[in-house]
């Protein structure tokens, strides 16, 4: 029995690494995490508002990519243990108002548990201090009913809660001990 | 001005007289309830517990039903509308999504999203008296106005089914762009639009002809498509915006960054003055003037807004 599921899971997640318009689950989730930075916006839109350069993010420790901050650029993001997210791609790039927008266009539920994954990261002032916002509405990685516990909502949110709180915390102590 | 004009009527009690505004019924797939919201005041008037991730409305012609779909516990929900009680809930199999309801107000149709068929629910009797085998992942449905045919929007097959409501046979199946999702048929019967998600276009089908007439570029991942008068109204998700086009001419009208995120649902009111927008990631409505395309405001609804489906209940 658990021999099957775990032939199942990979048979999805192979068929999904390819196919990420195809059947999804039936619930979209949101996840927000914002950070309060004590810096100016300016300052820290200076360390993320490179899409081509995700070297703040503790879990990242290669970025590969093309077509710099343009729309439709790209990036393949090797993570600590070797893990690989194949390709994200820019869908807005706002130097003006410190955001940018991306989706993962080549996944790999494997990696990161979910499907249909669009994310937005922006930088506002608030008082002199930077207010950091990332945000990321997805599918679970299971696009079936009764999925797996490692493809559920749950393991979905969990996941992407732990990448933007993590990686915020540590943009946070960047910036903020001036490194 | 719109908060305002809310704590006056809300002071002043309701409106004296028969007049009752029309009503949206949104469903609230995070927060696992359902929003009524006055559209004549854009104020919330009741909130149902729903249960089971709700995404999935159709509310009858007549005004008195509301139906909701939960595919997370596969369950259809029928509603008084009126009175805002639960009448039942039906238990359904598979994946419930999209639905909706015969112009008649029997039977109810119902989307399963991974079996690939159509469900035909009876709702007073609270069961499944039929199946009619489509594409794959069918998503939207929409009935003819004159009840005869009932089409479904057979998203991993880039195709809708044309189903005859009488002898519930596939007639007809149409290519259409990619991923299709909504599907929505005109007033006159003539013509269906779909809000092809994976080529961000609206297909236009010639439903006399039975094939895709037109073939219109909206912005990123098209959800769902409105009508009125002779324009067509598109939520594009991942964009932020509305893309308005001339359904005669089938040209741009405009690209609205109308001020909600994530936008899902669309429908316009009865009079078709106004179209209401479910704004997924900001957990609004929002109402669109459809002759100004001015943002006229908003409703706070619960979290994660999808109303998908035919989501204005007519009180008048």
């Amino acid at each position: 029995m658990k021999h099957w599921t775990l032939t199942a899971v990979a048979a999805a997640a192979v068929a999904l690494v390819a196919a990420t318009a195809d059947a999804h689950g039936p619930t979209r989730q949101k996840v927000t995490e914002t950070i309060e930075i004590n810096a100016p916006a300016a300052k820290v839109w200076a360390v993320i508002g490179n899409f081509q350069d995700m070297s703040w993010h503790p879990a990242v420790v290669k970025g590969e990519g093309k077509g710099g901050n343009d729309v439709n650029a790209t990036r393949t993001l090797t993570l600590q243990g070797g893990a690989v997210i194949p390709e994200e791609t820019l869908e807005k790039y706002d130097a003006a108002g410190m955001n940018y927008s991306y989706r993962i266009t080549k996944e790999d539920v494997k990696v990161l548990p979910v499907t249909n994954y669009t994310s937005r990261i922006a930088v506002t002032e608030e008082g002199g201090k930077a207010k950091v916002e990332w945000r990321g509405a997805f599918y679970r990685g299971f696009p079936n009913n009764d999925p797996p516990p490692e493809l559920s909502d749950e393991a979905a949110i969990k996941a992407i809660k732990g990448v933007y709180s993590s990686g915020l915390e540590a943009l946070k102590k960047k910036v903020e001990s001036g490194s | 001005m719109v908060l305002v004009l809310g704590l006056l009527t809300v002071v002043a009690g309701p409106p004296a007289g028969p007049a009752v505004a029309d009503e949206a019924f949104v469903t609230n797939q995070g927060s696992d309830d359902l929003t009524v919201v006055d559209l004549d005041r854009m104020a919330p008037v009741a909130t149902i517990a729903i249960g089971g991730k709700p995404a999935g409305i159709a509310v009858s012609r007549d005004g008195r039903r509301a139906y909701v779909t939960s595919p997370d516990s596969k369950t259809l929900t029928v509603i008084d509308a009126e009175t805002r009680a639960i009448v039942k809930r039906i238990a359904l199999t598979g994946g419930p999504l999209g639905l909706a309801v015969h112009p008649s107000g029997h039977p109810v149709y119902v989307a399963d999203w991974y079996a690939h068929r159509l469900l035909v629910v009876d709702p007073e009797a609270g069961s499944v008296t039929a199946q009619v085998t489509v594409g794959e992942s069918p998503s939207g449905i929409a009935p003819t106005p004159d009840g005869s045919l009932v089409l479904t929007a057979d998203r991993d097959s880039n195709q809708i089914s044309i189903i005859d409501a009488a002898s519930l046979t596939v007639v007809a199946v149409v290519p259409v762009g990619t991923r299709p999702f909504g599907v929505t048929v005109s007033a006159d019967g003539r013509r269906a639009y779909t809000a092809n998600v994976g080529s961000n276009d609206v297909s236009v089908i010639d439903l006399a002809a039975r094939r895709e007439i037109g073939r219109v570029p909206v912005g990123n991942t098209p959800y769902a498509v409105a009508l009125a008068g002779s324009r067509a109204f598109v939520t594009d998700q991942h964009a932020d915006t509305i893309t308005v086009f001339d359904t005669a001419s089938l040209a741009p009208v405009a690209t609205l960054a109308y001020g909600g995120e994530y936008p899902e649902g669309i429908a316009a009111t009865p009079d078709g003055r106004r179209i209401l927008v479910a704004d997924w990631f900001s957990n609004t409505l929002s109402a669109i003037d459809a002759a100004t395309l001015k943002t006229l405001g908003t409703a706070k609804v619960g979290d994660g807004p999808r109303a998908f489906g035919d989501f204005i209940r007519r009180t008048r």
